[in-house]
């Protein structure tokens, strides 16, 4: 967080935001983005200069698939990729798949769409697609258009990986603000690629973890605390351009032409070591954030959009915000300036089994145009001094590419295999 | 799977002559038909979709059927005066183009899109009509079935009654061997079985699927006392009425005809059959030879597709083009586990192995579930 964020009321109340788009506030801001024409209350434009899902305000439910493709001719591949842009851009206006009837046809057919979301509302549906570096072997001839940024990521601190939560070739993160909408997205999607590609891997997410607007209240994450109050806002363009967008103004060179307006997302399954969490003593949650449990202000101030004030001692002399607290270690003044955009979702999978305990947490999406140095060094610093690290433990891990946005008649991968 | 009466199929069209370059993709060119008529344009749109010309004489025609910007209508069809589609072209979303190409017989047509404002457009085809009203290659592929399945439970009554001679005579290792044999014909050919009321359950019926365990006959049963008991004490009277059922089994398929879409929906409950219990090592519980029913399915819904292959050929060459192609696919991921006549044991498989065979088999039952649809045709569209 580097400056002072206006409160929400001052946003809502039309006061001017410094770098948004112009327009006042949070919904129409938003529609506002290059290249999205306005929509339909309650959706969100499939196309633009832009993909959805990144800089959209932030919906409440995530379906997100990791998925391998399973055959070695591209030209299939291209075929699926060309055929869920299409069918995304159905479900993004709150169309069934085959149009309006999808839901229909022939009694000796089975229906092109599966049904559970008719007569729901489109629930601002945003798919949004990336590919994993595994997919730029030589199977599909892409080895070439491999961006340099997208490379596995390294072995990091605080981590326990679950071999069956890790990689893929490619991700759908589905967003919308009905989990039912969510998941026929990437349900739909999925069938559509069978024989092409499988889900290796998926996660729900329930509740948003981060805000994306400054139109949004800052929500609150499964360990009690408001999370994203400092996140990256779609209003801060000038931020945007210079850490998320591949090519933008300030942002480190483009290598693969085809990856300019895109970003990069890592996923992290980050499990929340619940039981011990809620042991702690209320002094001790807030020394290990760095903010008030209530209010979620900096504990050296006194409102939630205060910022921080590191160099703030006590009468006693010891730092306000613990030399290993959260906020600390991730604000972009100990971090070289990095910011980064955080799209997270808490999610809960039941139980671990082997040991009764609660298996819920943060599943941590994060955009950014270099993750190798931003997320990367980011995290070897957190997972080895964040006094947070004690109740958490990374599960599952993935980085993909995510392409510019298309353009009405446009279709995923075209850049890649066209 | 619901066995008919022999009724004539209520097809107007005569033959379609299998037409060689038949197609060209969504993205291809059109296909050239030999002395063809010329070309026919259907354009999509989401008010309708009419054939230009709406007339043309009897003969070849290859069709070009363009969407140029509907949202709400991907597909148009060809349907003749019987209902029955006789060519399509599907998927083809904003901006595509696509063919197909077939001889015309004489009569009356109507080109239909589905979810269009009017669904519905005149279609004619002028000339001498058409001497026959049966469609001879959904007439070769319903009988070219009833030999199969003859054929397979004939198979199946030999090796069931050397399987249970083998009970009955209490050599417990002579019956494990023969149990896989006389399992094969009858998972290739289960859904016509199962069309017959009890019959199925009194063949083929898992512990977890009888209501009274002391009821429970068959040839799980029979596998139990094998694998799991390792006697045959008691079990004569069960392997006596397994012969009892095959032969009823046997008595009924020798009369029994099929419809077009009894093949299509067979070869898809086969592929449901395999994809809920065989890969998921349910079905062969104790003596873990799921791997011999899940070929056999395999091979049984094959057959199927393959005798209506000349007919789907006609309406949906790229249809048929990738249901074989995933049917090589199943057949390439089931072959490293074959042993000698059969295959290894499921609890020899990984976790891995079990996950790529029952992607193989989802990625084939996906495409062959729209086959039924398109031997249907439009009548109840």
């Amino acid at each position: 967080m580097s400056a002072p964020r206006p409160s929400r009321r001052g946003v809502l109340t039309g006061a001017a935001v410094a770098g948004a788009a112009g327009v006042g506030a949070g919904v129409a801001a938003l529609a506002a983005r290059p290249g999205h024409a306005a929509a339909a209350p309650g959706t969100v434009p499939f196309h633009g200069a832009r993909q959805a899902g990144i800089t959209t305000a932030q919906q409440d439910s995530l379906v997100f698939a990791a998925l391998d493709v399973t055959t070695s001719r591209a030209g299939e591949l291209a075929d699926v990729l060309q055929r869920w842009s299409a069918d995304a851009a159905t479900m993004a206006a709150g169309t069934p798949v085959g149009g309006s009837g999808g839901l229909g046809g022939a009694a000796d057919e089975p229906p092109q769409d599966t049904g559970e979301a008719h007569e729901l509302p489109a629930a601002n549906l945003t798919v949004t697609l990336g590919y994993g570096p595994s997919l730029f072997d030589e199977r599909f001839g892409l080895a070439d258009r491999r961006p340099a940024a997208l490379e596995e990521l390294p072995p990091l601190p605080g981590e326990q990986l679950d071999p069956t939560k890790v990689g893929g070739d490619l991700c759908l993160q589905a967003c919308a603000d009905d989990p039912q909408v969510a998941f026929h997205a990437v349900r739909n999607l999925v069938r559509t690629g069978r024989g092409v590609v499988r889900v290796r891997w998926m996660q729900l997410g329930f509740g948003r973890t981060s805000t994306t607007s400054a139109a949004q209240s800052t929500p609150r994450n499964l360990m009690g605390f408001k999370d994203g109050t400092a996140n990256l806002k779609a209003e801060d363009t000038t931020d945007l351009d210079r850490h998320v967008w591949v090519g933008g103004q300030g942002a480190p060179a483009v290598d693969q032409e085809w990856m300019r307006g895109g970003t990069y997302l890592v996923a992290r399954r980050i499990r929340m070591l619940v039981e011990a969490w809620d042991r702690a003593s209320l002094g001790e949650q807030e020394r290990v954030i760095g903010r008030a449990k209530a209010s979620g202000a900096p504990l050296s101030g006194r409102a939630e959009f205060d910022a921080l004030d590191l160099a703030k001692t006590g009468a006693d002399g010891t730092p306000a915000i613990d030399v290993a607290a959260h906020v600390r270690l991730a604000a972009p003044e100990t971090n070289g300036g990095v910011k980064l955009l955080r799209r997270g979702y808490s999610y809960t999978d039941g139980l671990d089994v082997a040991t009764g305990q609660l298996d819920a947490g943060l599943f941590f999406i994060v955009f950014g145009n270099d993750p190798h140095r931003q997320f990367v060094p980011l995290q070897r610093k957190l997972g080895a001094q964040d006094a947070l690290t004690e109740y958490l433990k990374h599960t599952g891990s993935g980085v993909f590419a995510c392409p510019p946005g298309i353009g009405t008649g446009g279709a995923w991968g075209e850049g890649l295999f066209t | 799977m619901t066995p008919h009466p022999r009724l004539a199929l209520a097809l107007a069209a005569g033959p379609l002559l299998l037409l060689a370059a038949c197609g060209g993709g969504a993205d291809g060119a059109p296909a050239d038909v030999a002395g063809g008529s010329g070309h026919v344009k259907i354009t999509i749109t989401d008010d309708g979709c009419s054939a230009e010309p709406a007339t043309v004489p009897a003969g070849a025609a290859t069709f070009d059927v363009v969407n140029e910007g509907a949202t709400a209508v991907t597909e148009a069809e060809l349907v003749n005066s019987g209902g029955r589609i006789v060519g399509e072209r599907e998927n083809l979303t904003p901006g595509l183009t696509g063919t197909f190409s077939l001889q015309l017989e004489a009569g009356d047509y109507t080109v239909q899109c589905p979810n269009a404002a009017t669904e519905s457009s005149a279609f004619t085809v002028s000339g001498a009509a058409p001497a026959s009203t049966e469609d001879p290659l959904f007439a070769a592929a319903t009988r070219g079935y009833q030999d199969y399945v003859k054929a397979q439970v004939a198979d199946l009554v030999t090796a069931t009654g050397a399987f249970a001679a083998a009970v009955e005579a209490g050599d417990v290792e002579r019956a494990k061997a023969l149990y896989g044999p006389a399992r094969t014909p009858y998972e290739r050919v289960e859904p016509v079985a199962e069309s017959f009321g009890d019959l199925d359950p009194r063949i083929d019926a898992r512990v977890a699927d009888v209501a009274d365990p002391a009821t429970w006959t068959g040839f799980h049963r029979l596998e139990q006392a094998l694998w799991v008991t390792g006697s045959t004490e008691g079990m004569a009277p069960v392997a006596q009425q397994l012969v009892a059922d095959v032969a009823e089994l046997n008595t009924l398929v020798q009369t029994t005809t099929y419809q077009p879409a009894d093949l299509a929906n067979g070869a898809s409950a086969l592929l449901d059959e395999v994809a809920s219990s065989k890969v998921t090592g349910e079905e062969e519980a104790y003596s873990h030879v799921d791997l011999l029913d899940f070929g056999a399915n395999v091979e049984g819904s094959r057959e199927a597709f393959d005798l209506l292959t000349p007919a789907l050929q006609v309406t949906d060459p790229d249809l048929v083009t990738t249901i074989s192609a995933r049917f090589d696919d199943v057949t390439t991921a089931l072959a490293p586990f074959r042993q000698g006549e059969g295959y290894v044991l499921y609890t020899q498989l990984t976790q891995d192995q079990v996950r790529d065979l029952a992607s193989a088999v989802d990625a084939l039952a996906e495409p062959l579930s729209q086959v039924s649809g398109k031997v249907v045709g439009a009548a109840n569209a």
